[in-house]
């Protein structure tokens, strides 16, 4: 009999250590839901239809009856649409963790173009419900993590390291407004941008006051720049900087046009109730009151099918179930995303997401 | 000046921003799930060397900065300037520390560098892939390491010090990137 010989295969390189903590992060999840009793989900990743989003570029596929007749089909982009369908079925609050796809995501060190993400889904909660699962999640994570012995030791109770800098995950996070954020770190008036009239429900913010605000920062502007656009320029040079700091922060209340499945806010509808989790800069989860009006949904859907004709994306097959699915009634509920392969680089003090795989995309 | 777009950008290329002329150092094209997307840039300073982030539009416009190479000769060092000249007018040019960069630890007097150039202003050393420096002071092999790979220290003509293999001896020439520091071989001749 022949002996085993050490492994020769040098052409791939696995770092153990990070697989063992990524590991653990899953199992640690399930761990965290089955003791709240959630159910574990699993929806499909072909599908032949989609939620459209206007800046998701999506994997087609095509499926090949015995005939070998084609039918197009997509790849899922998140769980949402099934997950949300399974919730008006009466499937209560669950959680899913899915290999999900995005086109063109190469090239980055946070993104792949597929990727593994967690979403959990509880009822009869709004998002600060899920804002509060967040904090005890990574806590919950980070106990076993350090049971383990799989993080530095020698440092503060309840911190991490990430990037030569303490992360406090057990301190209380910073939970701030979108508005707070704008007239803080960028000087700007959430009112000197948005028109409390001049718009309605299914158009888009006008751009005129706040291109005015962004040129005289000295952003170039262009006549051909949405509101959201140029919103998303200042938020990412001006707010989102100030959130590699030792504590998480959660910006919630997000404007309307960057909220395209979340619920308006009851006492001003230019605001959805969505929230964005931050630790040590890194951009981990995603979550949203759920927005349950089948109208409102219909209406954005087709808004946003008019915008990713406009930015030539492919064309995608509305998921008209999903909207059945509203019209049938989706319980009052709050749902996130939050990607999984960026919370083991958190863990594993890492800046690029192909630390973490075991085979990584370039 | 001519308009590049964020898909032209490319790294050690030369662009105004705010006014000024910036080198960018790094780029990335970012398309965030529920937003439009962005190109997230790390630019240089070349006036004050400092490094500021700054996101894109994509698609937006920047204006290149014309820029040409120079083959200039390395003199000395002047205070924190390098000076240059161009051998067939004779002009000096005076590079700055913040310009010149982690190169400066390569320059070796009399040697002649491709330096970037707008209209009379040096902007900063095209580095080469190799540079090939003498060595100046090495200690000998200690007997009986046969670890694969073993390294030590060496002190190149420069001043620059690097780890290399323990068969490099004082004298020998070796090439090094200048971009990762790194010793690449020896190339006595």
């Amino acid at each position: 009999m022949e002996l085993a010989s050490a492994p020769k295969n040098t052409l791939i390189k696995i770092n153990l250590k990070n697989w063992q903590i990524r590991s653990e992060i899953t199992w640690q999840i399930r761990n965290y839901f089955r003791n709240l009793g959630f159910r574990e989900a699993e929806t499909p990743t072909l599908r032949p239809s989609l939620i459209p989003e206007s800046y998701l570029e999506v994997f087609k596929t095509q499926l090949l009856d015995r005939n070998r007749k084609g039918k197009k089909m997509y790849l899922a982009a998140s769980p949402e649409a099934s997950l949300k369908k399974l919730l008006s079925a009466g499937f209560g609050n669950c959680f899913e963790i899915s290999r999900v796809f995005r086109n063109s995501e190469t090239g980055s060190d946070s993104h792949q173009p597929e990727f593994t993400m967690l979403e959990w889904y509880r009822v009869n909660s709004d998002y600060i419900g899920i804002m509060d699962d967040c904090f005890k999640l990574f806590n919950h994570i980070y106990i076993s993590l350090k049971k383990k012995s799989l993080i530095k030791s020698g440092l503060p109770d309840g911190t991490i390291q990430y990037s030569g800098k303490l992360i406090n995950l057990k301190k209380p996070w910073l939970k701030i407004s979108m508005s707070e954020a704008l007239k803080k770190y960028a000087q700007i008036d959430f009112d000197n941008i948005t028109d409390k009239d001049g718009w309605d429900l299914n158009s888009r913010f006008p751009a005129v006051k706040i291109s005015a605000v962004s040129a005289k920062k000295g952003y170039q502007v262009s006549e051909y720049d949405s509101w959201e656009e140029i919103f998303n320029q200042i938020y990412l040079n001006e707010i989102e900087p100030h959130f590699k700091g030792e504590t998480p922060v959660i910006i919630y209340d997000f404007p309307r046009p960057m909220a395209a499945l979340a619920k308006l806010k009851e006492d001003d509808p230019r605001l959805a109730e969505r929230f964005e989790l931050y630790i040590a800069g890194l951009e981990l989860a995603d979550c949203y009151s759920e927005l349950t009006d089948w109208r409102e949904q219909q209406a954005r859907f087709e808004e946003e099918t008019k915008l990713r004709k406009k930015l030539t994306k492919t064309p995608v097959k509305w998921d008209r179930e999903f909207i059945m699915a509203l019209k049938s009634g989706l319980p009052l509920s709050s749902g996130v995303a939050l990607g999984i392969d960026r919370t083991a680089m958190l863990f594993c003090d890492t800046k690029n997401i192909r630390d973490v795989l075991l085979f990584p995309f370039e | 000046m001519s308009q590049v777009s964020t898909s032209g950008f490319q790294k050690g290329m030369f662009i105004l921003f705010r006014g000024e002329i910036h080198q960018i150092v790094t780029f990335q094209h970012v398309n965030p799930g529920k937003g439009s997307a962005f190109v997230r840039t790390k630019l240089r300073n070349l006036k004050t060397a400092n490094s500021i982030e700054f996101t894109y539009k994509s698609g937006e416009q920047a204006e290149q900065v014309p820029v040409f190479v120079k083959e200039l000769q390395y003199l000395y060092k002047d205070g924190s300037n390098f000076v240059f000249m161009d051998n067939s007018s004779y002009e000096q040019i005076s590079l700055s520390e913040s310009l010149v960069g982690d190169f400066g630890k390569y320059l070796k007097e009399g040697e002649i560098y491709q330096v970037y150039m707008h209209e009379d202003k040096g902007l900063g050393i095209r580095a080469p892939k190799k540079v090939k420096l003498k060595v100046t002071e090495a200690d000998e092999a200690v007997k009986g390491n046969t670890v694969s790979g073993a390294k030590k220290i060496v002190l190149l003509e420069t001043g620059l010090k690097i780890a290399v293999p323990l068969f490099i001896k004082t004298g020998d020439i070796v090439s090094v990137d200048p971009e990762s520091g790194q010793y690449v071989e020896r190339v006595n001749s």
